[in-house]
């Protein structure tokens, strides 16, 4: 096996190099301080994102900026793999896999939308990619799908096409997509912890530290959206908590879900993990929805400490890798915030509270 | 030049009705950085009331943001308003403004939604297009379950009366539709939509009398026919777009000169409040105060007063004068010429020199060259290092926002210099070791003669970088007490690391080492000798940590053990001489990669020129030539940060704290 200097010098520089580059949190502040739309794409001239602006004047669409964007992440992943030691290019084809998802569960909402809800679709069919991003997905005919059986036909050669026809009967039966897009993520995370635990125990911890955060994250995520529009009992949450999290495992999730002061729960492993953050603990609030988003936070900055920690300890680990490509996902969500709310016409006060 | 512009303070009260002109006066002049209005309450015991912003300078600032982000969009980036901008303003209605400026983004915004409309329907006409290529493209990898086409086509004919109504209904949707014949009544016509719109046409057709016709098995004209009606509609389309994106520019084109305008009266009015957020009002005057060059008291002073015609109280304080209002908050200037604005860059780029303390940027100068020189010695190089700094130094010597790069071209132009002064001290051309002045460093690389007496081998040039580095600690030592004497800090002036007791032992140790190296390392100078030189400054020492405990204790010693306390002390004291030691030591050998980097430098180069002499004609040039290049490149570099590392680490934080702030007076050229 390489050892970690061969493995992660080269891609250490140029990551290194390349964070350097992400647009510093002054510039965001003085994009959201520009006057509008124009002005702001205006001021994204001379960045990276400066394509944006010929798009957008070009078309007079965001949505089309905003696939622009979504290419451009997709291409990082790819270029980067070129770079790559072999032993890390599972884990980033790993992570490819989001996109490629994400874009299924699109193309699968716009079959829904128009066949089983009837419709209207014409304000997102045309937002789906239609490129390859892992495997040859042929989108036009998933959108245009008479029933799920063909779109499962055409996924045969995929790992979806289990899962399609494992969940499709819950989509008609409940007349929601959730189990199924659930059971895509779940996928997505088995498979990225998958090749986890395939890499050296260095490189396995770093790995799991971040990624654990992240589907802490997801299942917040669900969580909130579940109590808040559903109002579902915890037993019907429980089943769809995606296993791996790094610090709400299962039973903690429970505590959580029905304490009143989740201060309490979370000071344990704030306090021994990061006392940093214990004032936010400070903060509490008497509903679910409350304390779900206190929570939230608390891991958002979890997450954000620990690039911070990758980036600033042992060099030579997948660390590098993953806090760069998180560190570029957060740059590319404020830009898509900050774009949508000048859209939108939202006040700078508001669009510092969104981002 | 060793210290900064020496700054004065104002104190100035004028009458209320004399507001305008004095801030516009003061505008003019540029020269002011004023006293928040916290600083100066604390500096005062009157009542005075902070002239608050009123609302409109905020709407003032919003609505210059807001042209400036529309002059943005069409690459337009005003200059800052001059003095006739000042002395004839024009009055600006920021509610008509307002209204005028939301006129206009409503244009942008409907032409904008045009826009949009448009790329749907462009979208729309590409996603047939794709399925029509698709459609005689087997698609790869996939297994079609169904042969069903996303596609539906239509051929039939219909009353030619209804003809404009078919057209009309199939305007919302995607609907390519290609007349393919006529006769008296009917129009025969080819329709290729989505089959997911497939009920939507039906009943359109159906309420024109569409009536179907069959398929042809083949359509020999229609394919040809598809794409080319496809092109020209997805043409028509974009031009359309292409169309309305010059329109939205042209809206803000058309307005550029008066937007410009706009934008310099709003600039100038936002400066003149921005003046005037630093007033505080009492009932009938103003107060205000703030820190300027004392080069140009004489003529604020003068200007103010006639603003005033005399009506005016001003009080004038020297920063040095007054010790109550001197500090660490007092802004600096730096006072050197243009020819060190490089090294001043070097400087600032560390920290700013706090008010009263030295500015290093002339003394950087010689000793960064220098550093550079000694590293980078080949009079050829260094030409070519010249010449590039000097094209890059004419490339963006005019450029406002590159202001940086030109600086940082014009230090490579003086690298160039030191390189060539360096190299024909020691004959050094391009690699070939001609004629030296000083010595041959090639000669002593090579364990060649070095044609000098005093200088034969390597260890002679490390020695050389040795002193060398004393020279810089040393100078860095006394600017240190210079600074403490300046700022009457006896304490530190005595007892820091940098002091005169950290001086003495440092130079202590630089007799001890010099009489071990002269005596073979085999002996120590005599016990009277080493008491001298480091062992009283050492004792000394020992009194640092008591004496800062007596003098910062607060009354809460009560519960102090003295036994800790003085094992406290004894700690800190051997802390402190192991820091002082270890410290000055590694400082000193630190300069030794000068010497290390000529080495390196000449190594390289004797290398190339080995690789050289094993081919002949083109290659042997060839090698040199690369071998150069590749000298300049990566050695220029590591000299250059290496040199830059010495000032910062070993001379710099001697003496240089870097927590003063830059002078910036509000003028009409302020950064926005």
């Amino acid at each position: 096996m390489a050892d970690a200097l061969s493995k992660y010098a080269l891609i250490n520089a140029k990551l290194r190099g390349r964070i350097s580059k992400i647009l510093p949190d002054e510039t965001f502040r003085q994009l959201t301080h520009a006057s509008s739309l124009d002005a702001t794409l205006a001021q994204l001239r001379g960045t990276p994102f400066a394509g944006l602006e010929d798009i957008y004047s070009r078309t007079g669409d965001l949505k089309m900026a905003e696939m622009e964007l979504l290419r451009g992440e997709i291409d990082l992943y790819r270029e980067l793999i070129k770079y790559l030691h072999p032993d890390s290019v599972p884990l980033v084809e790993a992570l490819l896999y989001q996109f490629e998802i994400d874009n299924l569960k699109n193309a699968i909402r716009i079959y829904f939308d128009r066949n089983i809800r009837g419709r209207s679709v014409e304000g997102s069919i045309h937002y789906v990619l239609h490129e390859r991003i892992v495997h040859d997905l042929p989108i036009d005919i998933l959108c245009n799908a008479q029933s799920f059986d063909e779109i499962s036909g055409v996924c045969e050669k995929t790992p979806y096409r289990d899962i399609i026809r494992q969940f499709d009967h819950t989509v008609e039966s409940e007349g929601s997509l959730f189990r199924l897009e659930a059971a895509l993520d779940h996928f997505y995370y088995e498979n990225l912890l998958s090749c986890i635990h395939h890499l050296d125990r260095k490189d396995r911890d770093t790995a799991m530290r971040l990624t654990g955060v992240e589907i802490d994250l997801q299942n917040i995520s669900w969580i909130i959206r579940f109590k808040n529009y559903y109002d579902l009992p915890l037993e019907r949450i429980l089943p769809i908590i995606i296993p791996g999290g790094f610090m709400l495992p299962g039973p903690m999730i429970e505590e959580l879900y029905n304490a009143k002061d989740v201060s309490s729960v979370l000071k344990g492993f704030v306090h021994d993990k990061h006392p940093e953050l214990s004032t936010l603990l400070t903060g509490s609030s008497p509903d679910i929805a409350g304390r779900l988003a206190l929570i939230r936070r608390i891991l958002e900055e979890i997450k954000k400490a620990e690039i911070q920690r990758m980036l600033s300890g042992y060099p030579f680990t997948v660390g590098i890798i993953l806090a760069y490509f998180l560190l570029k996902r957060e740059e590319l969500n404020k830009i898509r915030t900050l774009l949508n709310a000048k859209l939108y016409g939202c006040k700078p006060e508001r669009i510092e509270g969104l981002a | 030049m060793i210290f900064t512009t020496q700054m004065s303070q104002l104190f100035a009260v004028v009458l209320e009705r004399d507001k305008e002109r004095v801030t516009k006066t003061l505008l003019r002049e540029g020269v002011m950085q004023f006293l928040t209005t916290s600083e100066l309450e604390a500096q005062g015991p009157d009542k005075a009331v902070s002239d608050k912003p009123d609302a409109s300078r905020e709407e003032v600032t919003d609505l210059r943001k807001r042209v400036e982000g529309l002059l943005h969009t069409v690459g337009t980036i005003a200059d800052p308003p001059n003095e006739s901008d000042l002395s004839q303003p024009a009055a600006i209605d920021i509610r008509k403004e307002t209204r005028e400026l939301d006129q206009l983004d409503s244009e942008r915004e409907g032409i904008r939604e045009r826009q949009r409309l448009l790329q749907q329907e462009i979208l729309k006409y590409e996603d047939i297009q794709r399925q029509v290529r698709v459609s005689n493209i087997n698609l790869s990898n996939v297994t079609l379950p169904t042969t069903q086409s996303l596609l539906s086509t239509h051929l039939g004919k219909l009353p030619a009366t209804h003809v404009k109504q078919l057209e009309s209904g199939l305007k919302g949707l995607t609907v390519l539709n290609i007349p393919v014949g006529q006769d008296e009544d009917t129009s025969q016509h080819l329709l290729i939509f989505m089959a997911r719109d497939k009920q939507k046409v039906k009943k359109i057709l159906s309420s024109v009398h569409w009536m179907e016709m069959d398929l042809p098995d083949k359509l020999p004209s229609a394919e040809k026919e598809v794409t080319e009606e496809l092109s020209v509609k997805l043409k028509k389309l974009k031009d359309e777009q292409e169309a309305l994106q010059k329109k939205v520019t042209r809206i803000v084109k058309d307005r550029e000169k008066s937007l410009v305008e706009l934008w310099r009266n709003l600039r100038v009015l936002e400066l003149c409040k921005k003046i005037e957020g630093h007033f505080n009002t009492s009932s009938r005057t103003i107060i205000f105060a703030g820190w300027l060059p004392s080069t140009k008291v004489s003529k604020l002073d003068e200007k103010i007063s006639e603003a005033c015609e005399g009506r005016c109280y001003l009080e004038w304080h020297n920063a040095e004068e007054n010790k109550e209002i001197i500090g660490s908050d007092i802004p600096i200037q730096f006072k050197n010429p243009d020819v060190l604005a490089p090294f001043q860059m070097l400087v600032s780029n560390f920290g700013v020199p706090q008010y009263g303390t030295i500015d290093p940027t002339l003394f950087v100068m010689p000793l960064y060259l220098a550093m550079f020189g000694l590293m980078f010695a080949d009079a050829g190089q260094g030409l070519v290092l010249a010449l590039l700094g000097a094209w890059g130094f004419f490339r963006f010597k005019e450029r406002k926002d590159k202001a940086g790069l030109a600086r940082l071209f014009c230090l490579i132009i003086w690298c160039g210099i030191a390189s060539i002064l360096f190299g024909i001290l020691f004959g050094s051309y391009f690699g070939f070791s001609y004629n030296p002045i000083w010595f041959d460093f090639h000669g002593i690389v090579l364990g060649h003669s070095s044609g000098n007496a005093v200088i034969t081998d390597v260890y002679d040039i490390l020695m050389i970088t040795i002193f060398f580095g004393i020279a810089v600690i040393s100078l860095g030592l006394v600017f240190n007490w210079i600074n403490m004497i300046r700022t009457k800090n006896w304490a530190d002036l005595i007892f820091d690391k940098g002091g005169l007791l950290g001086g003495w032992i440092y130079g202590g140790g630089i007799y001890i080492a010099y009489y071990m190296a002269t005596h073979n390392y085999n002996g120590f100078p005599s016990t009277a000798l080493l008491w001298l030189l480091a062992g009283i400054p050492a004792v000394l020492l020992f009194i640092k940590a008591p004496y800062y405990h007596m003098k910062h204790r607060h009354g809460s010693s009560k519960n102090e053990n003295p036994v800790f306390l003085v094992l406290n002390f004894c700690m800190e004291w051997v802390v402190e001489l192991l820091e002082i030691f270890a410290g000055y030591l590694s400082n000193t050998l630190s300069f030794m990669r000068v010497a290390g980097l000529g080495i390196a430098h000449v190594s390289l180069m004797v290398a190339f020129f080995s690789m050289a002499e094993m081919t002949s004609g083109i290659f042997s040039v060839l090698i040199l030539i690369f071998g150069n290049l590749l000298v300049i490149a990566l050695e220029g570099l590591s000299a250059g940060i290496q040199a830059l590392r010495l000032n910062y680490y070993e001379f710099f934080t001697k003496f240089f704290n870097g927590t003063g702030k830059l002078h910036t007076p509000i003028s009409l050229n302020s950064k926005l």
